[in-house]
């Protein structure tokens, strides 16, 4: 007898055994339902997150450098960092004049402050000093009047460009062009209103709750601390290829800047996009590993279940195993029949569970956050379904299959 | 005892089984030999504890003896693997039982297949084989059925058939109509027979002498050895 018969007669014998058994075998099914729709659901959740992730920041273009003080991420030691310069919007100008041509320099400042217009107040809105090439770096543009232009800076006019949130917040339904609000005890003239960007990722920015200002007049008006200005530098590639010599060619000039010796250490950090993804991503590893590995937990109770209904299987039809082995089978025919036995039970908790889960999914999709099952994940959950009928279904295939025929046909 | 001038089916020489029970060795059989011929039709009778169900077992390759040598159509089966054996049992032996031993959940016909899956046999040829095999013990028109919507005769013609189905070597019949009434052990002897004067050899395990005298010759076995060997 070959193996793939082998494999043929046994998949018909075993799923002739569980349509004999419907009521048992569903129930054992549910043990692994339950597992895989758990499964599922906690790769799609870390899925989703991660694409709400990358959505929110897609405003900020992943072919822009940041130069900063402090890293983004801080991987080792805060004390490496908490000595270094502040960047000066001077030192931000000559690095501008340095990469002429070679790429797009924006500063910004941040800075929080409430707004005041009339009787509305906001508080703790996040307060941009940057320039006129603030809508060169990413894809957000006004929607309503302009945006700083070149000499709104020059001249550190009191003028502002606000996000759709604080629009809503402090005008309702009035357009806020040419009105005045006030920042910290500063009054501004609204020039223009950006487009709407989105919703804000679980505490991450929101891009809608913002006020842009001349940089220089963010100086000017808020100071900075004691006089001193910590600017964060924008510096947009031109294309996606040449990010990596842009780096390179960054770092040099803001060494230069600096005067740093070639044995002293970068005293200002060059921040990505990516490295914000990176933290991230690693974050949801850990996420996803401890998520899976609960959910893991209830798809062992399942597959201890299966287990449990195999032993019932191999007892109760231990004269079918004597009948079968006298008239010919073999142990691996026997070992296969109830593998495969288990397998089918697995394998269907598994198709039932990514039904279920995908129906929870579009629920989540709905009312929560953008959410999809996709291919890899229902492969994975059949896999896993699978093998988990297998694993459980070894020990019980086994003893069956080494049953002493005579003590089986004895057996009542 | 076995006629010289004829083929030789099986042939046990010496042949030993000892069962380990606790502390006790039970010696199920105590030097058992034994030759038989193609197309002999052989009673084996004796008390029970005589050892009768151990030769059986033994004759029937489901066991295998602890010493002495068997020969089943010239091939060794003394010391085969436990794969080889349940190739021997699936070819060359044919087993009818007291209980029947059908699959209740399978149907007539699918009971009849089950040696022809085991033995690599292809769909449809095992569907024509069992269908005839059927036909020849007048259960044709009870093929879609299961075992328990038949009458005890009824499945005992099924065993028969699937007994019947690989052209084994021997059919080794126990208790054949042990759980039958007389008239319909009587039918089923009768297909016994007519299957012997058809040229297959017939071991008949029993201990209803008026069965026993269906065969040619009679084995009384007691405590593990041949008490006689007689032809009828």
């Amino acid at each position: 007898m070959t193996i793939a018969t082998d494999i043929r007669e046994s998949l018909r014998i075993a799923f002739d055994a569980l349509r004999a058994n419907k009521a048992r075998g569903v129930l054992t099914t549910l043990g692994i339902i339950i597992g895989i729709v758990a499964v599922v659901l906690t790769m799609t959740a870390a899925n989703g997150l991660r694409n709400r992730f990358r959505e929110s920041f897609s405003a900020v273009g992943t072919d822009v450098l940041y130069v900063s003080r402090m890293p983004w991420v801080v991987m080792d030691d805060f004390f490496l960092y908490r000595n270094r310069p502040n960047i000066e919007l001077r030192e931000a100008r000559t690095l501008e004049r340095k990469l002429r041509g070679k790429a797009i320099v924006n500063p910004t400042i941040n800075g929080n402050r409430d707004l005041l217009y009339r009787t509305e107040t906001m508080s703790g809105v996040d307060v941009i000093g940057t320039t006129d090439k603030q809508t060169r770096m990413s894809s957000a543009q006004p929607q309503s009047g302009r945006f700083l232009m070149a000499f709104d800076v020059l001249y550190k006019r009191h003028v502002c460009v606000i996000g759709t949130d604080v629009k809503d917040g402090l005008f309702g339904t009035v357009d806020p062009v040419n009105k005045r609000l006030q920042i910290g005890r500063t009054r501004f003239r609204v020039i223009g209103v950006m487009e709407k960007q989105g919703g804000s990722f679980l505490g991450g920015p929101n891009f809608d709750r913002q006020v842009f200002i001349p940089i220089t007049s963010f100086v000017r008006v808020f100071g900075g601390d004691h006089g001193r200005t910590d600017v964060m530098v924008a510096v947009k590639a031109p294309t996606q290829e040449a990010m990596e010599d842009l780096e390179y060619t960054l770092i040099g000039e803001m060494r230069k800047i600096r005067a740093l010796r070639p044995a002293e250490r970068d005293n200002f950090s060059v921040n990505k996009l990516d490295t914000l993804v990176g933290s991230f991503n690693s974050v949801m590893g850990v996420v996803l590993l401890v998520g899976l590995l609960v959910t893991g937990i209830s798809l062992f109770v399942g597959a201890v279940g299966v287990m449990n209904i195999m032993f019932v299987s191999v007892t109760e039809r231990t004269r079918e195993i004597g009948i079968r082995k006298a008239i010919g089978a073999t142990r691996r025919s026997i070992l296969l029949q109830f593998l495969l036995e288990a397998s089918a039970i697995g394998l269907f908790g598994g198709l039932v569970g990514i039904v279920l889960a995908a129906i929870l999914t579009a629920v989540i999709n709905a009312v929560l956050m953008p959410a999809s099952v996709s291919v890899p994940i229902v492969v994975l959950a059949v896999a896993v379904s699978i093998s988990v009928g297998v694993l459980a279904g070894v020990v019980p295939a086994y003893r069956a299959a080494r049953m002493d025929p005579i003590e089986a046909l004895r057996y009542e | 005892m076995m006629p010289a001038s004829r083929e030789i089916s099986l042939s046990l020489k010496e042949v030993v089984k000892t069962y380990v029970m606790g502390t006790d060795v039970v010696h199920a059989l105590n030097g058992v030999s034994l030759d038989l011929a193609r197309n002999e039709y052989v009673a084996i009778m004796g008390p029970s504890g005589s050892g009768k169900s151990t030769l059986m077992n033994v004759i029937g390759c489901l066991d295998v003896p602890t010493s002495g040598t068997y020969h089943l159509e010239g091939q060794m089966v003394a010391r085969m693997s436990e794969s080889q054996l349940a190739e021997l049992r699936n070819r060359r032996i044919g087993f009818v039982f007291q209980t029947f031993n059908l699959i209740a959940r399978a149907t007539i016909l699918q009971n009849v297949e089950l040696p022809l899956v085991y033995g690599g046999v292809g769909r449809s040829e095992r569907r024509s084989r069992a269908v005839s095999a059927l036909e020849k013990v007048g259960l044709a028109d009870r093929m879609k059925h299961k075992p328990n919507e038949l009458s005890g005769g009824q499945r005992q013609r099924v065993a028969i058939a699937r007994a019947l189905i690989f052209n084994p070597s021997i059919i080794l019949a126990d208790e054949p109509t042990g759980n039958l009434d007389t008239k319909t052990g009587d039918d089923i002897m009768a297909i016994l027979d007519g299957l012997h004067a058809a040229g297959q050899t017939i071991i008949l395990v029993t201990h209803e002498l008026y069965i026993a005298e269906h065969a040619q010759r009679t084995i009384r076995l007691r405590d593990g050895v041949i008490e006689s060997d007689m032809a009828a």
